[in-house]
């Protein structure tokens, strides 16, 4: 079995882990990244792009108010590259609590984060598309944020400070020594091949699976796990995120994020860390509040759900008896299992938010650290990361992106119209792999192939044409690369499919059973049934 | 979409009836329709918002796709024993006459559509992807794929750098299916030009000899030890059967086509000489500005409203023939609630039997049954084909609906969503000018 040291192992390729990664390595400490899946697919990547300016828990969770602002600030400097700023308004309407808008603003003003009364009429000036029905509205800086770039970020720089990241690795279990956690056992999770990585301490940031993780060496470590779902619209039907303003519920932001508007969030309870299903019911929660501010847009087109699991710190006792996961703390906490449990070498860090994510990094790691008696500070929110070259990103240039391709700078045949990613494109991607397997699905998330309105309709067959050439697929390989992509593109649509969106799928199930006849090559290779089925059973 | 140019519409040279039929929709089952109508002497008037699904099928005709038989006897029996199925409703003589008439339509307009099979089976068409689908019938360039009787190898030409067709891939497919097929990618003049070319625009590009010879002299080579040679469906738009034959000529060797991902230039080969032919032959064809609502006095429809720039204009009609598709087309529509409504007489529509919309799809997307919306959601007509109410009753004396837009079968899975345009458009046409009585 193949056999790696470091001093510290990170589990978890989110916001935070990754922003652990960065800050050991630059506090000269040699470290591993590793994620069962590609990095930034978990709760980070599974998020609305809201770059809190701390507004929304000014009321119901002031500390982590503070937080917010404070890391905002800091975010904007050090990774200008994945943020927007596109600025945020709180909108109370006359269905809102007349008494929240001035608490609000007290608190806001307590906390430190701006809090600029507007009028009506200027907030439409900036906003045309809000409601009439305005009683307060005010002006934060609220920012929209690209996780997956600020995670490249974060992991590009952990790199040239010497870090490493590795994915679709998952923890099997933990190396111990007497009492100490002296490293894991990795599996593949795409080839199946076992590795050992020896660490002076790992890191559990591991977000809802936290207290999966800590299982595996017998620690108990309770987190509240909350799935919130989101939608996002076709278009920005706002530039400036939308708030409501008023004791956090369902349905309270909208966020322009790259070319669309994401709808935010509802909260439900859930017990499995992989709960990333939508309801439809949700799907109506979310367009009925987002309708309140911004009318009209509940008529307008869905292009896709997600969901994502709250990780949230569950300090005993407390909880039980509060309904919604809205008011539960969003802090984090940092758990030294030395002192809790006994457990030299292994730090879990649960709980807190993606704007505050840095924060947790560096609280995380001032515990490692004093573990492996490093006394190297905190320097993460000092300087700018680089920006991360191997990322052709810039979301919200899709306009920038169609200048070029019209102008002859990105040559090729185009793959993506929606996204505008083009053949070179995805060839340098899939070389970037090396012999590394790769799905349809790591080049979406490099390059937004098929993220646009038609889901993969077209491009999907393309980009499947172009892996089998470029990787030397079998037929059957990349047949199924083609069946997982857009099965998987499927699942996010599910529960839009209505209206534009359900005919939008027609169309794209039209192409995949009729056109390419996809499903009969994949009945290829199950294995045939005796005799002939009733033929016409179905006419 | 292309909007009707105003073109001179020359007398009709046919008997005429003096029936107005207005037909609202120009999928296939809309214009075979009016094609249909106008060739039993009815004045004829077409009215639809853009072209419909042939614009994004395969192009050929699937009749009853899983048919392991003689096609039309499984049809007929099929039909015996589901009097409710649109090819129940229609009928067995629908289902024969639309075919043939379709056929006489189709080569008189210069676009033969073939058998092929003798035996009355399915021809085994390949797809893009390699897969192979059974259709019954098709238009001599794909019908010439069929690889029921294929003795050789057979050649895939791909353009090199073109996204939409993957010879390599194809042939990769059809290999593990046991067919003896091989690759070639040949370059097309210019290509950086050709970052966005879709399947009509290289199907225009075609209609040149030169572009022909071009073509030709790089396959031929490559393809004497072969059977025949594949291209994607991009053999010329309006020159397309001299542009088949002149490139079998020049290789040496039958050429066949594969169906392209949209826009399907088969469809627009058929659309734009139907509606041709329509105008040619008296009809009147206004696509482009959508029926808004349908007019209704006591049981009876008198006309339609179409929208334009500005104002609504009545058309009257002794009898309309509803061809606004399902759920694609747009004259099956849904929301967010759940509500599943026919949009221009608010016809009573056969919603999915689920308490939530939720339930409209399965949670896999290729579910071999197909996803339960698909085949629920649509009208329920009577053996007259017009439209029932809950109580089995029908709403409207002379409105007929055809095509997709009826309940009872899923076009994405069942295989016969032509099949039953053409049954359908037929019979309507019967029914309304009482040739069948």
């Amino acid at each position: 079995m193949e056999t790696t040291s470091v001093d510290v192992l990170v589990v978890g390729g989110g916001a935070t882990g990754a922003a652990a990664a960065y800050d050991l390595a630059r506090r000269g400490v040699r470290v591993l990244l590793v994620d069962q899946n590609d990095l930034t697919t978990g709760t980070s990547g599974r998020y609305h792009g809201l770059l809190h300016s701390g507004g929304r828990y000014v009321i119901t969770d002031f500390d982590t108010a503070v937080e917010c602002i404070t890391e905002n600030m800091i975010l904007r400097r050090i990774a200008p590259f994945a943020i927007e700023d596109t600025g945020g308004l709180f909108v109370a309407t006359s269905q809102d609590p007349d008494d929240f808008p001035a608490r609000w603003a007290a608190a806001c003003a307590r906390a430190g984060i701006a809090a600029e009364a507007l009028t009506p009429e200027q907030a439409r000036a900036l906003e045309p598309a809000l409601t009439r029905d305005i009683t307060a509205v005010y002006r934060v800086p609220d920012a929209s944020c690209d996780s997956f770039d600020l995670n490249h970020g974060f992991i590009t720089a952990a790199r040239t400070y010497g870090g490493d990241a590795w994915i679709y690795q998952r923890v099997t279990g933990f190396l111990t020594d007497g009492d100490a956690v002296v490293g894991a056992e990795l599996e593949d999770t795409r080839t199946g091949e076992r590795r050992r990585v020896h660490a002076a301490c790992v890191l559990n940031a591991t977000g809802p699976w936290a207290g999966v993780v800590a299982g595996l060496v017998g620690l108990d470590v309770k987190i509240r796990l909350d799935r919130g779902s989101m939608v996002a619209m076709n278009i920005r039907w706002v530039n400036t995120i939308v708030n409501r303003l008023r004791p956090p519920s369902d349905g309270d932001i909208l966020v322009p994020v790259g070319t669309v508007c994401v709808l935010g969030t509802t909260s439900i309870r859930t017990e499995d860390p992989a709960d990333t299903h939508v309801d439809v019911s949700e799907v109506s929660t979310l367009l009925r509040e987002a309708d309140v501010v911004v009318p009209g847009i509940r008529h307008g087109r869905a292009l896709r759900a997600w969901a994502g699991v709250r990780p949230l710190y569950e300090p005993p006792a407390e909880l039980a008896q509060l309904e919604s996961g809205h008011n539960v703390s969003r802090r984090f906490a940092v758990i030294d299992h030395t002192e809790r449990d006994g457990l030299r070498g292994l730090v879990t860090v649960v709980g807190g938010k993606l704007t505050t994510c840095r924060l947790m990094a560096e609280q995380a790691v001032d515990v490692v650290c004093r573990q492996l008696g490093v006394a190297a500070r905190c320097t993460t929110a000092d300087e700018p990361l680089p920006v991360p070259e191997t990322s052709p990103r810039h979301y919200h240039q899709l306009t920038h992106r169609v200048h070029r391709l019209e102008h002859g700078e990105m040559p090729g045949a185009l793959i993506c119209e929606c996204e505008v990613v083009t053949r070179p494109q995805l060839e340098a991607r899939i070389a970037a792999y090396g012999d590394q397997p790769v799905a349809l699905d790591d080049l979406r998330r490099d390059l937004r192939l098929g993220m646009g309105p038609c889901q993969a309709g077209f491009c999907g067959y393309r980009a499947a044409g172009i892996l089998h050439a470029a990787k030397g697929l079998s037929p059957g390989e990349a047949t199924r690369a083609l069946s997982a992509f857009v099965g998987e593109r499927f699942r996010g649509v599910r529960p839009l499919l209505y209206g534009h969106q359900l005919r939008q799928f027609y169309l794209d199930e039209l192409i995949y059973r009729r056109t390419l006849g996809l499903d009969a090559l994949l009945a290829l290779d199950q294995p045939q049934p005796e005799g002939v089925s009733d033929a016409g059973s179905e006419a | 979409m292309p909007a009707a140019k105003p073109e001179r519409h020359s007398a009709a040279s046919h008997p005429a009836t003096g029936t107005d039929i207005i037909v609202i929709g120009a999928g296939l089952a809309g214009l075979m329709a009016a094609v249909f109508a106008v060739e039993a002497g009815a004045r004829v008037r077409l009215i639809a918002q853009g072209w419909g699904q042939q614009l994004v099928t395969p192009g050929w005709i699937s009749v009853c796709d899983r048919a392991e038989d003689d096609v039309i006897a499984e049809v007929r029996g099929y039909a015996a024993l589901h009097p409710e199925h649109p090819y129940g409703r229609a009928g067995d003589d629908a289902m024969v006459g639309g075919l043939e008439r379709f056929r006489a339509a189709t080569e008189a307009v210069g676009l033969s559509y073939e058998l092929r099979r003798k035996d009355g089976h399915n021809m085994r068409l390949m797809t893009l992807l390699g897969g192979i689908q059974r259709v019954m019938l098709a238009p001599r360039g794909l019908a010439a794929g069929d690889l029921t009787d294929v003795r050789g190898p057979i050649l895939l030409v791909g353009f090199a750098g073109w996204r939409d067709f993957f010879a390599d891939l194809a042939a990769a497919n059809l290999r593990r299916q046991g067919v003896d097929a091989r690759a070639l990618a040949i370059q097309l003049p210019d290509p950086d030009r050709y970052w966005d070319l879709w399947p009509g625009d290289l199907a225009r590009q075609f209609d040149s000899a030169l572009f022909r010879e071009t073509v030709a002299r790089q396959v031929a080579p490559h393809a004497r030890d072969v059977e025949r040679v594949g291209f994607p469906a991009v053999l010329g738009m309006d020159d397309h059967p001299r542009a088949l034959d002149d490139l079998g000529g020049l290789i040496g060797r039958p050429v066949f086509e594969i169906p392209t991902l949209p826009e399907s230039v088969p469809g627009v080969r058929l659309s734009n000489r139907l509606r041709r032919w329509l105008l040619r032959h008296g009809a009147r064809v206004q696509i482009g500005h959508p029926v808004v609502r349908g007019v209704v006095e006591g049981r009876r429809c008198v006309g339609v409203e179409v929208q334009s720039l500005g104002h609504s204009t009545l058309f009257r009609a002794d009898h309309v023939i509803l061809a606004t598709g399902g759920l694609y087309g747009g004259g099956i529509e849904t929301d967010e609630s759940g509500r599943v409504w026919e949009p221009l007489f608010g016809l009573p529509v056969m919603a999915p039997e689920t308490e939530s919309r939720a339930e409209w799809y399965y949670d896999d997307l290729l579910v071999e049954r197909g996803h339960p919306i698909h085949r629920q959601a649509g009208l329920r007509v009577n053996t007259r084909l017009q439209p029932l109410d809950a109580a089995g009753e029908p709403v409207l004396d002379n409105v007929y609906a055809i095509g997709q837009m009826l309940a009872g079968f899923n076009p994405l899975t069942d295989g016969c969503a032509e099949g039953i345009a053409l049954a359908t458009a037929y019979k309507a046409v019967q029914t309304a000018l009482e040739l069948d009585e």
